[in-house]
């Protein structure tokens, strides 16, 4: 449950941090951290929240096979 | 002439330049495309520039307009073979009888031609979006296997109402309450209420205010009703994308609840950001990006947020049953009927010329007769990504595989969904052609690497081709494209990275940090959110045995004998 909390969490952040490139006067920095951005919530959602998932797959735990 | 007609004389060619002067001028003057804020005055005052020059003619008067002859009506009771007798002065509504026809009601009947034509427009093209969830419901339901037909077919039933009601609560107010007036449908003023925060010294529009209900603040108007009917079915295309990734496992009483939560806030939000005056349509004006977030038909508006929402459905359920071995190794689940499967990506197809043309909501004035590029494009995308996936699966696994070639058809039309509007022909068949590859790249990297269980391919097609087609617009937009001369309130006409505006792909980029940010969360929280509180997964026993019957009650077809596993 926590590594799933902490996987929308990281999601969250890399919307922040896109946002947050809004803030900058160059085009090319903003296209630099929105990248950033999308690269964190990326890895929130398949790096950590589907291996949070993954942990207890019904093929793992061979639920419903019996 | 027929006979029956009173020569109209030398006042034919004043009426016809003054016919074309005022329709041209009313033309001009509309300033908003409908899936953007309206444009300044400016920007539309420069579209009338455009406006062919008339020679300089002396004015019409009333007088003039009194002696326009009309058919007789003993020449119109013979009957009217060939179509010259009907349809003439004599059908223009007169204010006053006692004045007869005057230039005042033939002005208002321009106008109202004008947005009686770009209302059929856009409700035809609803119809046609409408009959998508068909091709939609086909389409998974041939995917399914037989023990599961029925409960695939209910479930793309029920997202209809269930989605439609949820938007008329709330949903349709939160989306376009703030969207102001959208010209096209004759105004549409009572929409003008839209919540916003300053964030970095700037307006932030988060969500409308008018419409709840379709009576609040004065909504109960023609134009909002059009308004609503359109967006409606564009979002309940969105709410039926998660029903094929979650199919054969969801349990039916947790899919309407997460179709309603879809319907009332996950989707209507982000489209009120982008479609509805919101912060991401803004980027352009607040903070010079482009013309701020672009998405003419909705790759990242319904697809990206479908197949978003799609892939935290699929994580929360996990696969099905005998889809992974025990050492993570995909196995094979096979579709029971492929000719309805292909069936329903034939009438997904067709209805997307209502998808991408209609959302100009408009036929007549603001650049609309651009609606013939639009359905090129859309038709070449499509047969660019069909070809694209068929051969790349022909290529690598030695046959033309009939689901992803179909996936690919798909692929390519929701890629062209953003950019139709703004591109060529050729920059659409290349959009289709890597967004065919993409999708059989995605649903082999979602079914290998993420090892979630997307029986459809949902979240490949509709949300990584989404995403394709949201920075697409980026790329690939050439700048021809005029609609009242400006879009999202900035002059000018959207113009992508490879034709010299880099700012463009800035706001493309940023939509797609939001809609995995914030779409994929609020769809991760209220899934998760009914798991805790009713279960999202059905029963095992149910799953094995096939939803039909335990969750409907009723198989699809009960006179078959089912085999195991099918």
């Amino acid at each position: 449950m926590v590594m799933k909390i902490v996987g929308i969490l990281v999601a969250f952040l890399g919307f922040v941090i896109s946002l947050a490139s809004v803030a900058l006067g160059s085009n090319g920095a903003r296209l630099g951290v929105i990248v950033l951005g999308i690269v964190v919530s990326l890895f929130g959602i398949l790096g950590i929240l589907n291996a949070a998932h993954l942990k207890y797959a019904i093929w793992k735990t061979g639920a419903g096979t019996e | 002439m027929n006979a029956g007609v009173v020569r109209l004389g030398p006042l034919t060619p004043g009426l016809l330049r003054f016919g074309l002067l005022l329709g041209g001028l009313l033309c001009a003057s509309s300033c908003c495309f409908a899936q953007a804020p309206a444009v300044p005055p400016a920007a539309a005052s420069s579209a009338a520039t455009v406006t062919p020059s008339a020679p300089a003619s002396k004015p019409i008067t009333d007088a003039d307009l009194a002696n326009v002859p009309v058919p007789s009506a003993d020449a119109k009771a013979k009957g009217d073979r060939d179509g010259s007798l009907t349809g003439n002065a004599g059908d223009v509504t007169v204010s006053d009888a006692k004045k007869g026809l005057t230039v005042g009601d033939l002005v208002n009947q321009v106008g109202q031609n004008k947005i009686a034509l770009n209302i059929v427009w856009t409700l035809i093209t609803g119809y046609l979006v409408m009959f998508m969830q068909l091709g939609f419901a086909l389409l998974e339901t041939g995917l399914a296997r037989a023990k599961n037909a029925n409960h695939t077919m209910m479930m793309n039933l029920v997202v209809y109402g269930v989605g439609m009601f949820a938007y008329w609560l709330c949903g349709f107010a939160i989306q376009m309450g703030g969207v102001g007036a959208v010209a096209n449908l004759g105004g549409t003023a009572p929409l003008s209420a839209e919540f916003v925060v300053n964030l970095f010294g700037k307006p932030f529009g988060l969500f409308g205010q008018h419409g709840f209900f379709l009576m609040h603040k004065g909504t109960y108007d023609v134009g909002v009703m059009v308004l609503f009917l359109f967006q409606m079915v564009f979002m309940d295309t969105g709410a039926t994308i998660p029903t094929g990734a979650a199919m054969e496992r969801w349990k039916f009483s947790s899919f309407v609840v997460t179709s309603f939560l879809f319907a009332a806030f996950t989707y209507p939000l982000f489209a009120n950001w982008a479609w509805g005056g919101g912060w991401l349509a803004n980027l352009g004006a607040n903070f010079g990006m482009g013309k701020g977030y672009v998405d003419f038909a909705g790759s990242g508006v319904v697809h990206a947020v479908g197949g978003l929402s799609a892939l935290a459905i699929a994580m929360i359920l996990g696969p099905r049953i005998g889809k992974f071995t025990r050492d993570g190794r995909p196995q094979a689940i096979l579709a029971h009927d492929m000719v309805i499967v292909i069936t329903g990506c034939l009438i997904l197809a067709f209805g997307w010329f209502g998808f991408n043309p209609g959302s100009t909501l408009g036929a007549s004035g603001s650049g609309n007769l651009r609606i013939g590029s639009i359905a090129v494009n859309t038709m070449l995308a499509s047969a660019a990504g069909l070809l694209a996936a068929m051969i790349y699966m022909w290529l690598v696994y030695g046959k033309p595989d009939v689901s992803m070639t179909g996936n690919g058809f798909l692929a390519g039309l929701v890629a062209i969904t953003a950019p139709c509007a703004f591109v060529n022909p050729i920059s659409a068949v290349v959009i289709g052609m890597i967004a065919g590859v993409l999708v059989c790249l995605s649903v082999a990297f979602v079914e290998r690497n993420l090892q979630i269980d997307d029986p459809v391919g949902a979240i490949s097609v509709h949300g990584a081709c989404g995403i394709w087609g949201v920075i697409s617009v980026g790329l690939f937009a050439d700048g021809t494209s005029n609609y009242a001369g400006a879009w999202n309130g900035v002059n000018g006409s959207v113009t992508g990275l490879f034709y010299g505006d880099a700012t463009q792909l800035v706001a493309q980029l940023l939509g797609v940090a939001t809609l995995l940010g914030v779409v994929f969360v609020l769809s991760f929280l209220f899934g998760t959110l009914v798991d805790a509180i009713m279960g999202q997964r059905a029963p095992a026993r149910s799953e094995l045995e096939g939803l039909d019957l335990p969750e409907m009650g009723s198989l699809a077809y009960p006179e078959f004998e089912l085999k195991s596993g099918n």
